[in-house]
């Protein structure tokens, strides 16, 4: 399987990561050298519809669904880059020319 | 030993084994906190032990980064139910631990804050992800250490470090406050300087949890009476974990061992377990995958240091965050975790991987089922490795693991524990266990382990 440099970029931004223009090509052909390797499952048939493996108990013991406090030691507001009025403070979404 | 003065000798050894890199965080007002802490509490189950944290599991009193810039001082607001359960039970938390960032990687070469070196030689990798755990103990620092496991990354730095490693069954530890990397196949697992040590940490942080849906109800591992020898029990070599080129180092040791657990009494029989070769392939496809969705919370806004780019936009502000604060290998497997997941590769590669994953754990059910106790076999395909070895090549790197990351994709119990020495480095032999048999299988570790010359050359 090929994977250039618009494949790259295409799936960066899918992955809302920034991707340097020089790692560009250094990316796509490791991306290139892994998707080749895991390619050798193509021997396995995956039924359509192959259950997911469920891992660990058979049964999730799941807590009372009611509203308690958070045991938090620190609060929102602490943790925050920016924080007013009880929100957390981003820059406005749109502004950007996207793809 | 008092316990504050146990506080002092911790932090002289850890100064002592600044040299190694193995820790991002600890400091003697820690330490003497700590003591001070213990003062007033009565003896526990673990009071006098002294335990390192990997910097993927969280506690309020010192920074948790997972080795990455994106986290850089990050303070968690809340605890690791397993350390809560450490300091309730006397353990003197000692320092957190460098690591792979955010524990991708085989070598501990990928943290944000430099390599972490091998106890025995500058130049060798201590493995990974959870190196600064493994080379601490390996070192003598600390008796236990707190790691994580998602593919291996506990069992292989311990072959590599000469130490024992403990992963347990997918579930009976809680995951409460371990940074989420492959929800799927995430565990806390444990190093120990021997077997005992490991079993101690794990009955105490074992057990239902109901801050994580995941654990077992009544999942506590209660350690197995000690045994005397092996008869009656029948270890399983699994034939493809002993390839043509396999290392000779490696292979002696395995003889040697296998040799020892005849003698022991055990029954000894070869196993195949066909799908082996397809763990490695599905580990990094459904890995990737799984990571990319955990990863998407680090954007600036939930977590992660925020970046503001030029063009002050909301999504601008997610991707100069995320470019700048992650490093190579964290990119490379978010890009192949939503390559994998995108529309029209989905089938292609993440179905299959999950086909895989089901063949594989069949074949653990098959042979267990089939009446063998346990597998035995070698933890890692070679010793530790150069450090820059395998940098520039991620397929060689994810080989590292190719003997681990089965059981990982199967949630299956696993250790690895020092067999022997080749050229003066340790090597790592794997005892495999069916679901529930983490007691039986630190029982017949703790046998194997009074009965191998670990350190003694096996050629």
């Amino acid at each position: 399987m090929t994977i250039g440099p618009d494949t790259v970029r295409h799936v960066a931004r899918l992955a809302e990561l920034a991707v340097a223009d020089g790692d560009v090509d250094l990316l796509a052909a490791q991306l290139e050298s892994i998707v080749d390797f895991v390619e050798q499952l193509a021997t396995i048939d995956a039924l359509p519809g192959t259950a997911v493996v469920n891992i660990g108990p058979p049964t999730l013991t799941l807590r009372e669904d009611v509203v308690a406090p958070i045991p938090m030691t620190r609060l929102a507001a602490d943790l925050a880059p920016e924080f007013a009025q009880g929100f957390f403070v981003v820059p406005r979404l749109g502004g950007m020319v996207d793809e | 030993m008092s316990v504050a003065a146990l506080a002092r000798e911790t932090g002289r050894r850890l100064q002592e084994a600044e040299r190694l890199n193995a820790t991002l965080h600890w400091s003697q007002a820690l330490l003497d906190a700590e003591a001070a802490r213990l003062d007033g509490l009565a003896d526990g189950p673990l009071s006098g032990m002294t335990v390192a944290l990997k910097d993927n599991i969280v506690t309020t009193d010192q920074p948790t980064t997972c080795a990455s810039r994106i986290l850089d001082g990050y303070l968690s607001p809340f605890e690791a139910t397993a350390v809560t359960r450490l300091r309730a039970a006397g353990a003197l938390i000692a320092a957190k631990t460098n690591l792979d960032e955010f524990a991708m990687g085989s070598s501990t070469e990928h943290s944000a804050f430099g390599r972490v070196l091998h106890p025995l030689d500058p130049d060798l990798v201590p493995g990974g992800s959870s190196g600064g755990s493994a080379a601490l103990v390996a070192a003598g620092v600390t008796p236990a250490a707190l790691g994580s496991e998602t593919g291996g990354s506990v069992r292989q730095p311990a072959a590599f470090c000469g130490i024992v490693g403990v992963k347990p069954g997918y579930g009976r530890v809680s995951r409460f406050g371990l940074v989420a990397f492959g929800s799927s196949l995430d565990c806390i697992s444990v190093f120990g300087a021997t077997v005992r040590d490991a079993e101690r940490v794990l009955e105490t942080i074992s057990g239902h949890d109901p801050l994580d849906a995941t654990t077992h109800p009544g999942g506590s591992l209660v350690a197995a009476p000690a045994r005397q020898d092996l008869r009656g029990v029948v270890i399983g070599l699994p034939r493809e974990y002993f390839p043509a080129d396999l290392h000779p180092g490696v292979r002696a040791a395995c003889e040697r061992t296998i040799a020892i657990l005849r003698q022991l009494g055990a029954e000894v029989r070869d196993v195949s377990l066909p799908s082996t070769s397809h763990a490695v392939p599905a580990y990094y496809i459904v890995n990737p995958a799984e990571a990319a969705a955990n990863l998407a919370r680090y954007d600036g806004v939930r977590f992660g240091n925020r970046r503001v780019g030029p063009e002050a936009d909301l999504r601008a502000l997610y991707r100069s965050t995320r470019g700048d604060g992650f490093g190579a290998e964290v990119k490379r497997r978010i890009l192949v975790g939503t390559f994998v997941l995108s529309a029209g590769y989905a089938e292609r590669y993440y179905a299959r991987a999950q086909a895989a994953r089901r063949l594989i754990v069949d074949d653990f059910a098959r042979v267990f089922d089939a009446g063998i106790d346990f597998l035995f076999t070698p933890t890692t395909p070679t010793p530790a490795f150069r450090a820059g070895e395998k940098l520039s090549d991620p397929v060689a790197m994810y080989l590292a693991d190719i003997f681990v990351c089965p059981a990982s994709l199967a949630g299956l119990p696993a250790l690895s524990l020092p067999i022997g020495r080749d050229g003066g480095l340790p090597l790592g032999g794997q005892v495999m266990a069916p679901d529930g048999g983490d007691a039986d299988m630190l029982a017949v570790a703790a046998v194997i382990e009074g009965a191998v010359d670990a350190t003694g050359e096996v050629r």
